[in-house]
């Protein structure tokens, strides 16, 4: 990689559990991330895919500190994050934001919605009083909402104007990434493609970089450059969007093609032997081999 | 607000306890220009007198009779209502706020301080109420403020408690992670996203304890640990008044009935709050 990566995480590392039950029962050890690497380069995409439970959710939260990871390494622009205080994160807070999963869930029930797109610039101190106001309205125009909607509760919006809100809300301070957490699962199959389309359009105007977290490997396909691919906490196929869907190495990378629907009532799907993730949980030592320039395979069973 | 008037006028019992509240705080305010009898001044010639139901319209004349010493029995419950419902509801605020602030703490810290203030809510509740209160008013001596504060002291763990639990799932809430993601302070975080979600829950608890503090004021006063006389208040006047039951029955019936009455009131009003607020049963209706 020649420029620098905006992003760089280094075997990163986040286990749960693990201790004694009040009983003196130990407590399983889940390792919900387990020596994952990855780079995001400035105004790129890279798709991250993989079944529930794989750590993909918990990769989001530990790049952004939300929930630090136990070991490993996450630099931004070059800056180490992940031996920050909270003092000294709040100025890469400004240049990286997260979208979550539930619109439902993401926006405060209480808090009118312009005020709570305005709260990242109040909270950095980017802008007061009307020029303020001025500020929310183009994010609302910018992110496709009409700005008189800024007086009303959340309860009041469907699900696809809430995702727009908090779409407005994390680009409110310009960020140069963001990390997208299934943005796009809890809406409407129509309204999925207006907000992927929001996604590029914003990626256009203002270079972001994503991480695109999904498990619906078609948008992936159609947004992504790059795919990484985790089971049961690693990443087992990382490449370019192109070879991972032309030229897939891992088994289960293609069990997850595999799995997309075709929409043809006639063309039955093809028989194949199931997918055991349980036979196939990657093994501790196992290392990443480049199969093509860019393109990384863990070592796995033929 | 024309939802819940609706929703209101529908619920026969939350209706009707919300009424009796209204007439009561009505009642207890326009005290002081109903030209009520003085309620401490005596007249020993007019001890024990019955109530006459025509005295209303009369001067000078007891509609629900005299006490021991002659006083007006009306006016001592009107006058006593003010009393009873000052140090209610500011005990019940008092508490809130107190309880609120802490459970918030709590829910949202978690660790060291979540355990001390838990472990400071169980050893509470672990004493009785009752004898707590006793100890606290007799070691500060009976006074308006005192009674204030320990009847505040019984109620912030009622509050401290809820709001905990639901400050609990509120923190896991994304609207909460985003928060922080944008970097604001934990103080941003308690005071603009925690503590807006969680008034509700507040408010309806409130009425809750509201109803349990005028019962201990009243056991209070009975026990002569209350405000003290000759300021009028209901369970002094049951106090007194019990020892002529067999002979004078309006006495104690009366101020019995003003507790009674009360209570059941902020009752029916506070379950009826407590289900409108429920997005569940709202709309289960």
């Amino acid at each position: 990689m020649i420029p620098a990566p905006l992003l760089d995480v280094q075997n990163l590392m986040r286990s749960f559990g693990g201790g004694k039950s009040l009983l003196g029962r130990p407590r399983p050890v889940i390792n919900a991330i387990n020596d994952v690497s990855f780079q995001v380069a400035a105004g790129e995409t890279l798709g991250l895919v993989g079944e529930s439970g794989s750590g993909k959710s918990t990769v989001g939260r530990a790049v952004l500190q939300l929930d630090p990871a136990d070991s490993g390494s996450v630099r931004f622009a070059g800056t180490e994050l992940t031996i920050l205080g909270p003092q000294q994160m709040k100025p890469f807070r400004r240049r990286m934001q997260m979208i979550f999963q539930d619109p439902y869930s993401a926006l405060n029930p209480r808090m009118k919605v312009g005020r709570f797109v305005a709260e990242p610039l109040v909270v950095h101190g980017v802008a007061g009083g009307s020029a303020l106001t001025d500020r929310v309205a183009d994010l609302f125009r910018l992110v496709g909402l009409d700005p008189s909607f800024m007086t009303r509760y959340p309860h009041e919006f469907s699900g696809g104007q809430r995702q727009r809100i908090n779409i407005a809300r994390a680009i409110a301070l310009e960020p140069a990434f963001i990390v997208a957490d299934e943005p796009i699962t809890a809406l409407d199959v129509s309204i999925q493609a207006q907000i992927i389309n929001l996604f590029q359009d914003l990626q256009d105007q203002m270079g972001l970089a994503y991480l695109f977290i999904a498990h619906d490997l078609s948008m992936v396909r159609y947004l992504c450059q790059r795919v990484a691919v985790m089971l049961r906490g690693r990443i087992v196929e990382i490449a370019p969007t192109e070879n991972i869907f032309s030229d897939p190495q891992h088994p289960y990378t293609r069990s997850l093609l595999a799995a997309i629907p075709v929409p043809d009532p006639d063309r039955k799907r093809p028989d194949r032997p199931p997918f055991a993730v349980s036979e196939n949980i990657p093994p501790r030592e196992a290392g990443m081999i480049e199969v093509s320039p860019g393109h990384f395979v863990l070592e796995h069973k033929k | 607000m024309k939802h819940f008037l609706t929703d209101l006028y529908r619920s026969k019992a939350g209706l009707v306890g919300a009424v009796l509240i209204m007439v009561i705080v009505l009642v207890s305010l326009l005290a002081p220009v109903l030209d009520l009898p003085d309620p401490t001044r005596g007249d020993l010639r007019a001890r024990l007198v019955g109530p006459t139901w025509t005295g209303l319209f009369t001067p000078g004349a007891h509609p629900l009779g005299t006490d021991e010493v002659g006083r007006d029995i009306l006016s001592r419950l009107i006058n006593g209502s003010r009393i009873t419902l000052l140090v209610a509801t500011t005990a019940v605020v008092l508490g809130g706020i107190v309880g609120t602030i802490l459970g918030i703490l709590a829910g949202y810290k978690g660790g060291l301080v979540d355990r001390i203030l838990m472990r400071l809510v169980d050893i509470q509740l672990a004493v009785p109420l009752m004898l707590l209160a006793l100890l606290v008013v007799a070691a500060l001596g009976p006074s308006l403020r005192n009674v204030v504060l320990v009847l505040a002291l019984t109620s912030w763990i009622r509050y401290a408690r809820i709001i905990r639990a639901q400050v609990l799932s509120l923190r896991e809430r994304e609207f909460v992670q985003s928060a922080h993601a944008i970097g604001a302070s934990t103080l941003r975080i308690m005071f603009l996203h925690i503590l807006p979600n969680v008034l509700t829950p507040a408010l309806v608890v409130g009425t809750l304890e509201l109803a349990r503090v005028i019962i201990m004021d009243s056991a209070l006063s009975f026990l002569g640990l209350g405000v003290q006389p000759p300021t009028p208040s209901w369970g002094r006047m049951l106090a007194d008044g019990r020892v002529y039951i067999s002979s004078a029955w309006w006495a104690v019936t009366f101020p019995g009935l003003a507790i009674v009455l009360t209570v059941l009131s902020v009752n029916l009003f506070g379950d009826w709050l407590r289900d409108y607020f429920d997005p569940k049963t709202r709309s289960a209706k």
